[in-house]
């Protein structure tokens, strides 16, 4: 009989005896180790029945006996990555809360020891990270020896893996896990190029993951919304599962704060300028716009070398409040399709001036032209003019319709204020844009959302269509990815600000163009709730200047509106000019109709060119007037106190004149049609005027563009 | 001396017992003060007169003395009680308590067993811990004759009289366990399984388990507090409770196996009792056998190994004795089951007290001892000795090497008696002079448990599978 044979007899007459009477199954085991105390079965079943009880500590005694005592045995290293694997996923089931338990019993030594192990023993990256990751959160010491290799040889996994965006499961690791260990041992003494580098591989990695677009199934978020969320950036942290990671695992909370935690470090570590740890992104512009000033004044040499810290951080501040600023103004880009309700906004010039009188108005426009076409020519030197005009501007915002715009305004100007900043010396520019390369941010929608408004907002308008250009071809392929067909009000918002800038460019008819455009995919909403609407803003409209800029929702409903403003601003100049078009005058006073009685000094103005000119002919005109008070004053144009006005409204109704001048009686027949035309339009007073107006929009597309130069 | 003595017999005997307890007190007080040596001497005259007017014992032919009246008694008890509680210095305490209650040899000493019982009994029932600790050190010093006796008093007292009151005895352990280690040593050699009211009591048992699974190191405390160079007499009670347990874990299946005989000709069977026992049993086995393991780390810290036969041959060849005796009662065929576990046990018990030093015999020497019990297979793997293997790495199972990351609780058996360097030959081994191997260990005393087996000694046969 072998020692073998014994050692068999001795396990096998333990493991019959488990189920029946567990302690003599042990009594066995002991004996059976004094005997073969060099026999591993029989400290590996002494083990199992621990294990299998779950009790920790002599699991663990009798683990830290089996893994000095025989290293090399492959089940003591199924069982160590067992165990291991336990401390690597965050499951709270009772068995992996076991061999958690049983790990801890280990002595440290022994726990280190096995984490290298189990290191050595992974062949997917991932998994040999989070293991080594272990080691490096238990024993902080081992931080100086393997931390940077760590980090780099996930940065290595991601290039070698060719992942596509930056929110992936190593860069998570690296910047979530990895490096916080790096920055904050007290022993690592790291070059200021490395720490920028990882800062700057931080940022990415937080910035894209808030800005990632939500996954696909809307259940999730739906979920989530009720929550009531104010900030953005808060709690949609959820949505995203990152590949390669569980869906617990994946949840980054506070990111941005995370991200300006991390600033702080690495800002201490390099040993910044006025850097003390900036508590909120605006403090952090405040002391990088301080320092800027106070560098430009002094040495060239001095400059360069905050250059990177005013860059690392302006940067930060810019994409932190150009985030927030674009998911209030677009909602849906972040919060999925459970947001859908919530509407765009979208930033326009503002034309509730539209009704003032066109006189002034015509200077004005002039002026306004030649400086948006002059800024396009000649950029450089006549940047600052612009600048200056658009530091000025002023957006209205209805804010019972947004509860937080003044939050949202001042991330926009902040936004823009870093902006500025970055682009205020060759030096930051430069540098800001290698940033903006490696990170390829030209390919973020988001953010040329809000590069555009911002251009807009510095009034180079024709920068800004070349700017909304570049934002649909980005929204086309967003759209090809997640074949959403969400996107309907997010087009309609490009082509009216294309619409907006066009006007303010006077390219009049492209603008009514576009427009048009629009107007065809809106619907006509009820009168009077548009008019409420309207009644609310008026107070206030008036006491502003023709330059101001306006954020509305992108509905049908406040579109709508802001569309008709804009038709009328396009033709009104036309309409009044000394020459005669009666066909602009007509539209104007089509278009006058809307928040009529806004519009009576031009329908008046519009009369008194009538008069003047003695005949007027707009054959549209009973298909689309309904005004009461209009109606009545075309009725008493005609009479002889109105001055006997030539009024050919009817269709056709020139020819007919023309025709029939020399028989007496036919005119009396035409008089007739008129009578009876005009009787039929009052009783047509109660339609809904946007309904008559959008008809309007849509029959006479055609000739409204074409009636524009 | 005469003259306390007469002033003593005009007392009443309550007053005059205190006297003598004040005369004790302030003469072994003033001596312990005076005297350089180790123990002053008790002188003749003091002894006298406690036990005429303690444990009143007539000294004199014409003067009967006053007995107590048991209110009496019981208000002397309470003094003794409040006595020893409040006495600070532990050295007058002991002196006082071995005075009173060390066996003399003379009549008194039944009064003196009398009174003792009664004042530990009352110790544990009101939990005066110095009396106890005093009581442990008299149960190692005493004769294990009288100490099952004491046993026997409070096991009267605490199991059979008041069986209510058992928790509190049960709650002890965690007072004085010191005392407590010794009371298992005791009702282990009380309850021998001999007859049926040598059977330890069920509530005893579990309370024993409770005890020892709770802290396995309470069956070491005795022999890790006494100090080696300590002469213990003749007779007195084992160092640990081990060999004791040992035997009831083997003995109890063919004991209880026995009673199920008596039970099914009574006609009533008690089989669920029974498996209750038998897990109680199995675990206070497997104790015995931790212990052992405990006891291996202990020795060789201390350098003990191969030195100190903490279980003695001559205990472990009756031990064997009984167990074959019991199975030449037992029908083979009905009981073979029991026989078998008995035989388990007590091959698994002599594997690991050998492997672990604590039984200092020869597998030769084994064999001869286990010649006439029957058949078991460990037992014959044991009696042979593991098949030598060319050794690996280490050899031993080493088990003191883990570092102790999770202190326990403060452990009583921690500060051993700092005198091991020189090691003088232990009383227990003197006083039970053991088999060849001593010589051989002394001189390799880091060599592991298998060094007791010599790879020359193969066995002949080897088990039946």
């Amino acid at each position: 009989m072998s020692a073998q044979g014994d050692c068999e007899f001795l396990v096998k007459r333990a493991r019959e005896l488990v189920p029946q009477d567990p302690y003599a199954a042990k009594a066995w085991l002991i004996t059976a180790r004094t005997l073969y105390p060099t026999d591993f079965n029989i400290q590996y079943e002494m083990y199992s029945i621990e294990r299998n009880a779950e009790r920790t500590a002599s699991a663990g005694r009798l683990l830290y006996d089996i893994f000095v005592n025989f290293p090399e045995q492959p089940v003591v290293w199924r069982e160590i990555a067992v165990i291991t694997a336990a401390l690597r996923n965050d499951s709270q089931d009772k068995h992996a809360q076991f061999l958690k338990g049983v790990f801890e019993t280990l002595p440290g030594p022994v726990q280190c020891k096995m984490l290298l192990k189990a290191t050595e023993q992974c062949f997917n990256t991932l998994e040999k990270a989070e293991m080594l990751l272990l080691l490096l959160k238990r024993f902080p010491e081992s931080v100086v020896q393997h931390g940077v290799s760590l980090g780099e040889s996930l940065l290595e996994a991601e290039t070698v893996e060719d992942l596509d965006t930056p929110v992936n499961c190593f860069r998570k690791l690296f910047v979530c896990d990895v490096l916080p260990l790096i920055l904050n041992n007290p022993e690592m003494c790291l070059p200021v190029s490395l720490l920028y580098k990882y800062m700057h591989k931080a940022a990415e990695f937080y910035i894209c993951y808030v800005t990632k677009e939500p996954s696909a199934d809307g259940q999730i978020q739906g979920s989530q919304e009720v929550g009531g969320l104010k900030s953005p950036g808060r709690g949609r942290s959820q949505h995203v599962v990152i590949d390669g990671l569980s869906e617990k695992s994946s949840v980054v909370t506070e990111p941005w704060e995370r991200l300006l935690e991390m600033l702080c470090v690495v800002g201490s570590l390099c040993d910044w300028q006025g850097e003390k740890g900036s508590r909120s992104y605006s403090e952090l512009l405040q002391r990088v716009t301080e320092l800027c000033r106070y560098m430009s004044a002094a040495d060239g040499e001095g400059f360069s070398r905050c250059c990177g810290q005013i860059v690392t951080c302006c940067s930060l501040v810019l994409f932190h409040c150009a985030f927030h600023y674009v998911s209030a103004v677009q909602p849906s880009l972040f919060q999925g399709h459970g947001a859908l309700s919530a509407s765009p906004w979208v930033l326009l010039e503002d034309l509730s001036s539209v009704y003032t009188d066109v006189e002034v108005e015509r200077k004005h426009a002039h002026k306004k032209r030649k400086l948006a076409d002059g800024r396009e020519k000649t950029m450089s030197s006549d940047d600052e003019d612009g600048l200056a005009k658009g530091r000025g501007r002023h957006i209205v915002v209805n804010n019972t319709e947004m509860s937080s715009w003044t939050e949202t305004l001042e991330h926009f100007r902040t936004a823009r204020e870093s902006w500025d900043l970055l682009h205020s010396h060759q030096s930051l520019e430069t540098e800001f844009a290698k940033i903006c390369s490696a990170w390829k941010t030209e390919m973020w929608l988001w953010f040329r959302i809000f590069l555009t408004d911002m251009i807009i907002y510095q009034g180079q308008y024709r920068k800004s269509l070349s700017s909304l250009a570049l934002m649909s071809s980005l929204q086309n392929q967003q759209n090809q990815n997640s074949l959403s067909n969400s996107s309907n009000l997010e087009t309609h918002r490009a082509i009216i600000q294309q619409a907006s800038c066009h006007y303010a460019l006077g390219e009049y008819r492209m603008a009514c163009e576009k427009l048009l455009e629009v107007v065809a995919g809106l619907t006509p909403q009820n009168q009077d709730a548009v008019k409420s609407i309207e009644e609310q803003r008026k107070p206030r409209s008036k006491a502003r200047k023709g330059n101001d800029l306006r954020l509305v929702p992108c509905t049908s409903k406040s579109i709508l509106p802001f569309c008709l403003q804009l038709m009328l601003a396009c033709f009104k100049l036309r309409a009044f000019t000394d020459n005669r078009d009666d066909l602009a005058l007509g539209h104007v006073i089509v278009l006058l109709q809307h928040d009529w009685p806004q519009g009576e000094n031009l329908f008046l103005k519009a009369v008194d060119k009538i008069c003047q000119q003695g005949s007027f002919q707009y054959e549209n005109f009973f298909n689309y007037v309904t005004n009461i008070d209009m109606l009545e004053e075309f009725a008493y144009l005609r009479t002889t106190e109105g001055g006997r006005v030539q009024l050919e409204l009817l269709p056709n109704q020139g020819m007919l004149i023309k025709h029939h001048t020399v028989t007496r009686g036919i005119t009396k027949g035409v008089k007739e049609d008129f009578r009876l035309a005009m009787e039929r339009q009052v009783s047509r007073c109660g339609e809904n005027l946007f309904t008559v107006l959008h008809r309007f929009c849509i029959n006479e597309k055609i000739i409204l563009i074409q009636s524009l130069p | 001396m005469s003259d306390i003595r007469h002033a003593l017999l005009r007392r009443d005997p309550l007053s005059a017992a205190k006297e003598v307890l004040y005369h004790l007190d302030i003469s072994l007080g003033s001596a312990l003060q005076s005297s350089s040596g180790p123990t002053p001497g008790l002188e003749k005259s003091t002894v006298d007169l406690v036990e005429e007017f303690i444990f009143h014992v007539p000294k004199d032919r014409n003067i009967q003395p006053k007995r107590m009246s048991c209110v009496q008694e019981l208000q002397l008890l309470e003094i003794m009680c409040s006595y020893f509680q409040e006495q600070s210095k532990d050295s007058i305490r002991q002196i006082i308590f071995s005075a009173l209650f060390s066996l003399q040899g003379n009549k008194a000493d039944e009064s003196r067993m009398a009174m003792l019982g009664k004042l530990v009994s009352m110790a544990i029932a009101v939990c005066r811990v110095p009396i106890l600790e005093c009581a442990s050190t008299w149960l190692q010093r005493t004769h294990s004759a009288w100490c099952v006796r004491l046993a026997q008093v409070l096991m009267d007292d605490y199991c059979t009289l008041v069986p209510c009151a058992f928790s509190t005895l049960q709650n002890i352990c965690s007072a004085s366990p010191r005392f407590c280690c010794q009371l298992i040593t005791a009702v282990t050699a009380l309850y021998d399984f001999s007859s049926d009211e040598l059977t330890p009591p069920p509530a005893l048992l579990e309370m024993l388990v409770g005890w020892i699974t709770e802290d396995p190191r309470l069956l070491l405390l005795t022999f890790i507090n006494t100090p080696l160079n300590s002469s213990l007499p003749l007779g007195c009670l084992e160092i640990t409770p081990l060999l004791g347990l040992l035997r009831w874990c083997v003995k109890a299946p063919l004991a209880y196996q026995r009673g199920r005989k008596l039970a099914l000709t009574n006609g009533h069977g008690e089989s669920e009792k029974g498996t209750a026992h038998e897990e109680l049993y199995s675990k206070l086995h497997l104790s015995v056998l931790q212990v052992f393991l405990m006891l291996q780390v202990h020795m060789t810290e201390q350098n003990l190994i191969g030195r100190l036969a903490v279980l003695p041959v001559e205990s472990v060849a009756t031990l064997v004795e009984e167990v074959s005796r019991l199975c030449e009662k037992l029908t083979p065929l009905s009981a073979a089951n029991h026989i078998q576990l008995a035989l388990d046990r007590l091959a698994q018990a002599l594997q690991v007290a050998m492997a672990t030093g604590a039984l200092l015999c020869a597998r030769e020497d084994l064999r001869t001892l286990c010649s006439r019990l029957p058949h078991n297979n460990l037992l014959q793997l044991v009696m042979s000795g593991p098949v030598v293997q060319p050794p690996p790495h280490s050899g031993a199972f080493q088990p003191n090497m883990y570092p102790h990351i999770h202190s326990g609780r403060p452990s009583p058996l921690s500060p051993h008696s700092p005198h091991q360097s020189t090691l003088p030959p232990h009383p227990v081994l003197s006083a039970h002079p053991t088999h060849r191997p001593i010589t051989a260990h002394t001189t390799h005393p880091s060599l592991s448990p298998h060094a007791f087996h010599p790879a020359a000694m193969a066995f002949p046969y080897r088990p039946i599978r």
